[in-house]
This record gives C-alpha cells, sequence and structure tokens, in this order.
C-alpha cells in the first residue's frame, strides 16, 4: 500500500492538532457540554484509541478532529492546516482526500457492489476510471476482498461490509484514518480481523485515530485517550501549549 | 401505489392540456381543412349566429369576387325546413342553402350534387327515414299554426348522401341549391355568409381588410379570429383544465415530496456518511433530484396511455351535448402538448423531491452522524 505518510510540513510528526477544543449543543434552551476545553496532538503513524463511557464526548471530539464538527471555540489543525477558516466546501474536499472515516454502521451503498463502493470516493475526487478500477481492485485483495468485487453490501456479511468500508476509506490515500466504533456491530472474531486489518494499515503508515467503548480493540492502539464527562482524563501526551 | 398515483395526476394534467385549447384547435382545424380562410357575414355578426342576412346576396358575391386576391366565393343561406310525411311535419331540419359546385360543408358519400329541386341529406337522416339516392322528401318552410299542419309542401328528390362537417353526431340535417331556400322561405337573393377562398400564399388579415374596405356593409372573419372568438366562448373549458391541471401538479408534487422525503428518511445515515467521507452537498442533491425526476419521469410514461385512454372516453361524453360537431374533437392530442404535460410533471417532480433534499443536507453533519448513530 502506497499512502501519504506522516505530515513533516505540521510540525515535528504532528498530524493532528486540537487547542482548547470546546463543543456545546444547544439542548432544550439549555447548553450540552460535549467537549470542555481539550487538546490533544496525534503523531504521524500513531494509533490512536479513544475511548470512555457512553457520552463522555469521544464520538464528538472524533467528528471535531475529522472537519466534520465545527468547534464552539477552540481551535484544530488538520496537517498543518486550521480547519477555523474553511468552509463548508473545503472541509468536504478535506475530508475526501486527506482523511478516511469508517462507521460502526458500514454505511455502504446498497445498490452498488463492493467494488464500485470503493470507487465512490475516487470518482468524487476525480481520479480517472481505468485508475480507480485498478486501485479498488488492489485494495479489495488488501482487505482479503477479490472474490466478492461484484456483491452488493446485502449480499457480504457484517465483517465483509466493514472490511469494504475500510477500502472506501483508505481508496484516496488519506494520511489519516478515523474510526468510530469499527467494531461496534461485529461479533468479537470478526472484531478481531478488522482489528487486524487496522493494524495491517497502521504499519504500512496511516494514522489511525479509533473511537471505542472496547478495551480489547484499544489494546491494538498505541495509545489510549481516556475521556471523561467531555474532558482527557489520561493518556493524552498533547495537553501542553504550542 | 405512489408511482401509479403519479401516473393519474400525470394522465389528469396531459388531459387538462389537452382540453385547454383543443376544441379551439380542433375548430380551426376543421374549418381550415375545408379550403375556405375566410367567412363573410351581415356587418356586426358571427357566421349563423344570428337570422340576419346579406340582402342582395348575388350582387354583393360579385363585389367579393372582384376583390384582388379571392379565388372562390361561396354563398350560404341556413333555414329551418319541415320534413313532411303524409299530411304532418315529422322534424324541423338545419337546412343549408349553398351552390352545389362551390361549397364546404358536406361531402357526398352516394349519388351526386343537387340541382334545383333535388336535396342531399345527411347519413343520419337517410339512415332514420330509409331513404337513399332517388327517394323522395316533402318539405315546407312553414306551418300553419291553427291546424298544425304545413302550409304548403314541396317535393324533393335525394340526388345524394352525404357526411355534413359541421353536424353533431346522428344530426340530421339537408343540403340543397341555395335557390331553393331562398324560394322556400321567402326570402330571395338573401344569403347568411359567404365562404371565401384566397389565393395561395396571401394573408389571411390582409384580404380580409380589402374585403371589408371593398363591401362596408360585412364583416369578414379568418379561421384565426373565429378561433380567438370561440376561444372566448370556451373560457369555462379553459378555467376548468386549469383548476383541474394545477390540482393534478400539486398531487404530484405532494407524491412526489413525501415519497422522496421518505426514502432520504431511510437513507439518512448513508447520506450522512457520504458527506462525511467527502461527497459534495451539490453531488448528493443532484442524486435526490435525479431520484424525483426518475420517479416523476416513471409515472408520467405510465400516465400517457392513461391519459389518452381517458381523453378518448370524456371526448366521447362531451361530444353528446347537443349541437357540437361530430367532427369536432375537445381533446387535441399533438407531440408538443405530451412533450409540455410530461415536462410540466417531471420537472414539478424535480423540484419537489428539492425540498427534502435540502433540508437532509442542511442539517449539521455531526448531529446528522449522531442521530444516525442513537
Amino acid at each position: 500500500m502506497t499512502r501519504n505518510r506522516g505530515s513533516s510540513d505540521a510540525g515535528p510528526g504532528v498530524v493532528i492538532r486540537a487547542r482548547n477544543v470546546v463543543k456545546e449543543y444547544p439542548y432544550a434552551g439549555d447548553a450540552v457540554h460535549a467537549l470542555r476545553g481539550v487538546s490533544v496532538e496525534i503523531l504521524a503513524a500513531e494509533w490512536v484509541a479513544i475511548m470512555g463511557p457512553s457520552g463522555c464526548g469521544k464520538s464528538t471530539l472524533l467528528n471535531v478532529l475529522a472537519g466534520i464538527d465545527a468547534p464552539t471555540s477552540g481551535e484544530v489543525e488538520l496537517r498543518d492546516q486550521p480547519l477555523a477558516g474553511m468552509t463548508e466546501g473545503e472541509r468536504a474536499r478535506l475530508r475526501l482526500v486527506s482523511v478516511g472515516f469508517v462507521f460502526q454502521r458500514f454505511h455502504l451503498l446498497a445498490v452498488l457492489t463492493a467494488l464500485e463502493n470503493i470507487e465512490l470516493p475516487m470518482a468524487e475526487a476525480g481520479v480517472p476510471r481505468a485508475e480507480r478500477r485498478r486501485r479498488s481492485l488492489e485494495l479489495l485483495d488488501y482487505v482479503g476482498l477479490s472474490n466478492r468485487a461484484g456483491h452488493r453490501p446485502p449480499q457480504l456479511s457484517g465483517g465483509e461490509q466493514q472490511r469494504v468500508a475500510i477500502a472506501r476509506a483508505v481508496a484516496n490515500r488519506p494520511a489519516i484514518l478515523f474510526a468510530d466504533e469499527p467494531t461496534g456491530e461485529l461479533d468479537q472474531k470478526t472484531g478481531e480481523g478488522i482489528m487486524d486489518l487496522f493494524a495491517r494499515l497502521n504499519g504500512d503508515g496511516a494514522t489511525l485515530v479509533t473511537v471505542t467503548h472496547d478495551p480489547r480493540v484499544a489494546e491494538h492502539a498505541g495509545r489510549t485517550i481516556r475521556m471523561a464527562d467531555g474532558e482527557i482524563v489520561n493518556g493524552n501526551n498533547g495537553n501542553h501549549e504550542w | 401505489m405512489a408511482l401509479a398515483g403519479i401516473a393519474v395526476s400525470a394522465a389528469l394534467l396531459l388531459d387538462m392540456t389537452m382540453l385547454a385549447s383543443g376544441l379551439t384547435e380542433s375548430f380551426g382545424e376543421l374549418t381550415r381543412g375545408q379550403g375556405y380562410a375566410l367567412r363573410v357575414t351581415p356587418r356586426g355578426t358571427l357566421p349563423f349566429d344570428s337570422e340576419a342576412g346579406v340582402r342582395d346576396g348575388a350582387a354583393v358575391q360579385q363585389r367579393i369576387e372582384a376583390v384582388k386576391g379571392v379565388r372562390k366565393v361561396a354563398p350560404v343561406l341556413g333555414a329551418q325546413l319541415y320534413l313532411v310525411q303524409g299530411d304532418s311535419a315529422r322534424e324541423s331540419l338545419f337546412t343549408v342553402g349553398v351552390d352545389p359546385d362551390a361549397q364546404a360543408l358536406y361531402v357526398l358519400t352516394a349519388g351526386e350534387s343537387p340541382r334545383p329541386g333535388e336535396v342531399v341529406v345527411s347519413e343520419p337522416l337517410a339512415r332514420h327515414y330509409g331513404v337513399g339516392v332517388g327517394g323522395q322528401l316533402g318539405l315546407a318552410a312553414e306551418l300553419d299554426i291553427s291546424l298544425g299542419r304545413p302550409r304548403e309542401v314541396h317535393p324533393f328528390r335525394v340526388s345524394g348522401v352525404g357526411e355534413f362537417v359541421y353536424d353533431a353526431e346522428d344530426q340530421r340535417s339537408l343540403g340543397m341549391p341555395i335557390v331553393d331556400v331562398q324560394r322556400l322561405t321567402g326570402r330571395p337573393g338573401e344569403v347568411s355568409l359567404f365562404a371565401v377562398a384566397a389565393e395561395e400564399g396571401l394573408s389571411d388579415d390582409l384580404l380580409s381588410a380589402e374585403i371589408e374596405r371593398a363591401v362596408p356593409e360585412v364583416s369578414v372573419y379568418s379561421t384565426a379570429e373565429l378561433m380567438a372568438e370561440m376561444d372566448q366562448r370556451l373560457l369555462y373549458f379553459r378555467q376548468l383544465a386549469t383548476i383541474l391541471g394545477s390540482v393534478a401538479l400539486a398531487v404530484t408534487a405532494l407524491l412526489v415530496s413525501t415519497i422522496i422525503a421518505i426514502g432520504v428518511r431511510e437513507r439518512f445515515g448513508e447520506i450522512a456518511a457520504l458527506r462525511a467521507i467527502g461527497v459534495s452537498r451539490q453531488r448528493l442533491l443532484l442524486g435526490v433530484l435525479v431520484e424525483g425526476v426518475t420517479l416523476a419521469g416513471a409515472g408520467s410514461l405510465l400516465g400517457l396511455p392513461l391519459g389518452l385512454w381517458m381523453a378518448g372516453r370524456l371526448d366521447r361524453i362531451l361530444l353528446d351535448f347537443p349541437g357540437i360537431p361530430a367532427r369536432l374533437s375537445f381533446f387535441v392530442l399533438d407531440a408538443q402538448r405530451v412533450a409540455l404535460a410530461l415536462s410540466i410533471v417531471i420537472l414539478t417532480g424535480a423540484l419537489a423531491g428539492l425540498l427534502p433534499g435540502l433540508g437532509a443536507l442542511r442539517l449539521p453533519l455531526g448531529r446528522a452522524l449522531r442521530e444516525e448513530s442513537e
């Protein structure tokens, strides 16, 4: 696998920086504090697991770091690019080419085949047809599903669907891969297989940020950030001024 | 079911589009089809709209014929004559007095043109009374009210059977030389209207103005003017068509919008995920629009045969109204009109799909993903 390794232009190997990030949601005339001044740094080719109980803000942090959600206050930089000044279109473009995303529920398009699902982000990014077909087949092989190229998601098992979703996530060779509870819908054995695949991706140089509540998943990560009540309680090496 | 609903709406819209101007156009086609572009009537009257006639018909005809660009003039005198059997009048028949060599009111289907003392009967009349070419008919112009009998019965030989162009279905009519109608009705030399054929390539309006200048005591109507007049009189149909067409469009919009909204709701997570992986809102919106267009397009295609079938049925019902020429049609089909109706439905589908599509894409992405995972 060839991918963008880390980011030399984002400081000494830092690909994600967040400083004093606050995220509040309006709720019943009041505000829910999902993140309370979170700061974090993630290095290139690092695998970070974010853990914590339900509602602690781990998915919100993932969304903010990936440029999906805008923070209420604070700063986020992805590969040295501050997200604050970006338009929705610019953020979409960033997510398309620099970031990969894996969801708990896979979210593949049921009407497309596995191969076509992997081609989708490449088509959006303007990769020529022949090139994306070649790369999709290569990715299917990478995730061990060469024989499933023509199958549609309903014809695939949960684990197979998640493998296709991972292949889709890395189709545009992003520097960073975000995964929100990637094994949440899978049984333990299948989940282990997915973790092995992540480990291989990480070994090939991908930066991984995984949200999970499963300690067995976190064991695979190089670093675990524990959250509670919208704050990082330990495992962070990034709570410093920069 | 929803697709069937859209098909019904599309069919209704197609019918209303056809109805909006169908009768007027059909009338125009009928009028033009006889080869006479202009109708000349006593000043200020419409063709057969009153009892008024041009008194010295022959002289007026000569003056019209003298106008440059006039190719042929066909005089017509309309009257009611009584068909007499035994010594009683069976019924009153609309009769046209024509110049048999220059007339455009009937097409012979059997026999030949009438000479003085002869008539052409309409096919329904021939069927109803069992008369054919060579048969005899007794006709009278007046009834003696006190006796309830015809005053003077004139025998006529049936020279031909014809299809009368402006007759309603099953209407029983007569055609005969104009001199006979003038004689029977005591209106010597009178003409109800002249049909005027213009020379090739001449503007109707120009010739119309020329005739009115040369013969000030007449009014001249081109086919277009008669159609406009008819259009005015058929305002009711246009209003009905507009209202029903609007209802059909509203139903289409609601159906498409509801289906798209349900579809978007069902694929909420999928749409949010696609946004998360960087697929642009424009592309996603385009997808939703395509869905709306496909839905409306499929409904329209299904609605097309239904609309044509409905138009045929409704046409038959409406043509049963008394006095409507059988050759007219309330619903005129042409490719442009079909394309217009289908385009309107498809455009409505696209716009109706836009609303739920925009709604789904306006939701902040983070919130959409959270709602999906809950």
